[in-house]
């Protein structure tokens, strides 16, 4: 089993600490006394952010790999990136940081589309079973536990421990940093994946407007949606 | 015009209420751009008899489904796409879809919704709602939209709520027998869980509200309209607001679509989408705060958004 952690294209939006249990869960899945590192974190996007990846995987004792891009992408677009590593490096388990940003969610599914891999989304908790890998997955007021054979796309959502502070990250030479090109990925076809330009976000300050955000979230009333 | 497809879950022997809701944004959307709306649902049916209840179908059709297509898998349905994803799939290639809905809170819509659209290649609205009259068009809050006049296939969770005139119990009902697949994702179990804490909403009420009975009754009110989970602290508990196992220490690790935070609560938030202050100001990541009378923003959210 040859595990990839998608760590994704920018830091998390408020700490690293769903980011750091993302690492740790796939250090579980290693191959055990195995001697080349079997599991290998991935990110992409700013300097700054590949060194923080990669002190964070040297720190869970996992490899890392780093794309350096200015590139801003949808899911299609990072989806086809991610693939394009994990083909390389023969990845049969993809694990993603669903939880530090909302916008990776839907890149579980772009990635396992591209790959043709099973997948599966919400998952709180991992646990290897000679080939094959127990999770169990937050799925409304249930826990479902799912058995899954083969390869696969897995959305984790597992905290590692608090953390208030942390040390600023050096440039690593742990990271194995790669350009799209040598994924086999041509920069200026991938740009057509580029995000259009969303709207700011400035707080809501008013009660409508903050009705208006949080509308979206208003449960429908069974019997007919009204 | 293309099909917009609305996929339906069931919730026992009925749709989905957002499954619904999500095909009144639909009926809205296809009068709107002159489709055709089809309301899709996948049922496990071995033995290929094609049959679905006459109750579902009379549901569907009055909340304004066009046509019904009703994919047969020999796969038991559970919300997982290694599930259905097979007999969906049929569905998607035999109708092939410009706009493809689900009802962001139905059950399969994490697993399905990302994953139909990167198969079609669409743009993808993670949360939105259908506005206008005239030309409607689907809007999320990031700024996200879909337009009639937009290029290419588009997939939308739809939230909130959405009504749709009722429309008469006539409809027609296609039958798509789809391959069989083995499945490399086994549900074993699914056992109920008390708290949610990686998903949903939450509403957590802070330790300096606990005595206010206005704040606390509004936050509960609020609460149901979000269908979240009201959590506190100690204090809140004392009180009786909260339930027994509905209280959060201050670090531990959650990650809801949405928490909605009153007075002075505080938590670890890393792992949530989107912050709505009441009570204090806002700061980094705050999508929302609400200064000043906390208990009166409350009623006054909860009302707004309690109307149809």
């Amino acid at each position: 089993m040859s595990v990839l952690v998608w760590l994704g294209s920018a830091p998390p939006e408020r700490s690293i600490r769903w980011l750091d249990g993302a690492l740790a869960a796939a250090a579980t899945l290693a191959r055990p006394g195995a001697k080349e590192p079997r599991v290998h974190a991935l990110a992409a996007g700013a300097p700054t952010w590949l060194d923080l990846a990669a002190d964070r995987a040297t720190r869970a004792g996992v490899g890392s790999v780093g794309v350096t891009t200015d590139l801003a992408l949808d899911y299609l677009g990072w989806g086809q990136v991610v693939a394009a590593v994990a083909r390389m490096l023969d990845a049969t388990t993809v694990l993603v940081d669903e939880a530090s940003r909302p916008a990776r969610v839907p890149e579980v599914a772009a990635i396992a589309e591209h790959l043709d891999y099973a997948q599966v989304t919400q998952v709180v908790a991992l646990a290897r079973d000679g080939q094959d890998v127990h999770a169990s997955r937050a799925a409304a007021r249930t826990t479902q536990r799912v058995r899954l054979r083969g390869p696969a796309v897995i959305g984790v959502r597992i905290a590692g421990p608090a953390i208030e502070d942390y040390p600023t990250p050096t440039p690593s030479t742990a990271m194995r940093r790669l350009a799209l090109e040598e994924l086999g990925v041509e920069p200026s076809v991938l740009a057509r994946r580029a995000l259009p330009p969303r709207a700011n976000r400035e707080p809501r300050r008013t009660v409508a407007e903050v009705a208006e955000h949080l509308a979206v979230h208003v449960v429908p009333r069974p019997g007919g949606g009204a | 015009m293309g099909a917009v497809l609305v996929h339906i879950d069931l919730d026992g022997d009925r749709p989905h209420s957002a499954s619904v809701s999500a095909l009144a944004a639909g009926r809205a959307v296809a009068s709107s751009w002159g489709a055709t709306l089809y309301a899709a649902i996948v049922t496990h049916d071995p033995e290929k008899r094609g049959t679905v209840a006459t109750d579902v179908v009379t549901t569907l059709a009055r909340a304004g489904a066009d046509k019904i297509v009703v994919a047969m898998s020999d796969v038991p349905i559970a919300p997982l796409w290694g599930a259905v994803g097979t007999a969906w799939r049929g569905v998607l290639d035999h109708l092939r879809p410009r706009l493809v809905l689900f009802g962001a809170d139905a059950p399969s819509a994490p697993e399905l919704g990302p994953r139909t659209g990167a198969r079609l290649a669409a743009r993808l609205l993670l949360r939105a709602r259908a506005v206008g009259h005239d030309e409607v068009e689907l809007r999320d809050p990031d700024g996200g939209c879909v337009r009639i006049g937009d290029s290419g296939a588009a997939v939308a969770l739809i939230g909130g709520r959405h009504v749709a005139p009722r429309g008469d119990d006539d409809v027609d009902v296609v039958v798509l027998e789809t391959p069989s697949g083995e499945s490399a994702v086994e549900l074993v179990d699914s056992p109920a869980m008390d708290v949610v804490p990686t998903g949903g909403a939450i509403v957590a009420l802070g330790d300096d509200v606990a005595g206010d009975p206005t704040v606390l009754r509004e936050a509960a009110r609020l609460a149901s309209v979000l269908g979240a989970t009201l959590v506190g602290g100690p204090a809140v508990a004392s009180a009786g607001a909260v339930a027994l196992g509905r209280v959060v220490e201050r670090r531990a690790p959650l990650a809801p679509e949405l928490c909605v935070l009153v007075g002075n609560a505080s938590l670890d938030l890393a792992g949530t989408s989107s912050v709505v202050r009441l009570g204090t100001t806002g700061g980094e990541g705050v999508d929302g705060a609400l200064r000043g009378d906390i208990g009166g923003n409350l009623a006054r959210l909860a009302r707004t958004l309690e109307e149809p």
